[in-house]
């Protein structure tokens, strides 16, 4: 494996997450845009993370709002 | 430093205690209002998937969720403008947290975590290096969203708390090591042992269930 692949691979969820800078960013995308392999783990990645995603979407119980701010005025009661 | 980490925060026993010694005027606390509904309560389903990711137990996250904003209204003006909200509600999240002993929820990827903590340590940057097959990306794909969020859930807390910060609420390295009080390095390995070891776990969850064969999943290069 060639040290830009090594690169990319282990950073690709910096790359991901922005958390690279524009020249580290810029090294990445362009070995991407020209090397098979890395990016089908690229592409991986970002389907894995909107897959972790997905899993997390439980909506809170429907009363959980109206329990929340009965208890902020109770302490703006208090406070005022 | 009047950042993440109020130390007020930490330190105040109860919701009960005054935080200033000064009380807010009607004007204050009518502005404070307003922010409060615009800025923090569209977050309340972020909180409360947040608290279910840390105490995996409804019951228990419907309460952490109810103090957390309760404490977030409290010490509003603490919060900085401009900087990201849901950090600054997680960090009051996590402080609260340290005061509970969350109940183990029953998980059937569990077991297999502390077998798995030892050798993932060092194990950590050379899966990173394996490439995905088709066959993975589509299995991965196609796993049930309830197996995904039990293997998440199964994850050793601090790297479950990462991987979700970073990947589902999108928060920033450095945010995250705000909220959670740890350093950015730290964050960064416990997000990359996190998806490895979660990868690693539907991987084989997709070979036991059949929607991989092991020839694929383990020979790919």
């Amino acid at each position: 494996m060639s040290d830009e692949c090594q690169q990319s691979k282990t950073r690709v969820q910096e790359f991901l997450q922005r958390e690279l800078s524009e020249t580290e960013m810029d090294a990445i995308a362009s070995h991407i845009a020209t090397c098979d392999n890395c990016e089908s783990e690229y592409d991986f990645e970002v389907l894995f993370n909107s897959v972790i995603q997905r899993s997390c979407s439980e909506a809170p119980p429907e009363e959980l709002a109206q329990r929340v701010l009965a208890r902020i005025r109770d302490q703006i009661s208090k406070l005022a | 430093m009047a950042t993440l980490a109020p130390r007020l925060m930490v330190q105040s026993a109860s919701l009960d205690s005054k935080p200033m010694s000064k009380k807010p005027t009607k004007a204050e606390l009518e502005a404070r209002v307003i922010e409060f509904d615009q800025q923090a309560m569209p977050y309340l389903p972020n909180l409360y998937r947040l608290a279910l990711r840390k105490t995996q137990n409804p019951a228990e996250a419907d309460d952490l969720v109810q103090e957390t904003l309760a404490r977030a209204f409290m010490y509003w003006k603490q919060y900085e403008q401009g900087t990201n909200v849901m950090a600054w509600m997680g960090k009051i999240m996590e402080n609260l947290g340290k005061n509970r002993i969350g109940k183990l929820a029953r998980n059937p990827f569990k077991s297999s975590v502390d077998a798995l903590e030892d050798w993932q340590v060092g194990a950590a940057t050379s899966l990173t290096a394996t490439a995905a097959s088709s066959a993975e990306t589509i299995a991965i794909e196609n796993l049930p969203a309830d197996v995904v969020k039990q293997a998440l859930d199964g994850l050793e807390k601090n790297r479950r708390m990462v991987v979700y910060y970073a990947i589902v609420e999108g928060m920033s390295y450095k945010e995250i090591a705000e909220t959670m009080g740890s350093k950015l390095g730290t964050v960064m390995s416990r997000l990359h042992r996190g998806k490895n070891e979660l990868r690693e776990k539907l991987r084989d969850y997709a070979i036991q269930e059949g929607y991989l064969t092991e020839e694929v999943g383990a020979a790919d290069e």
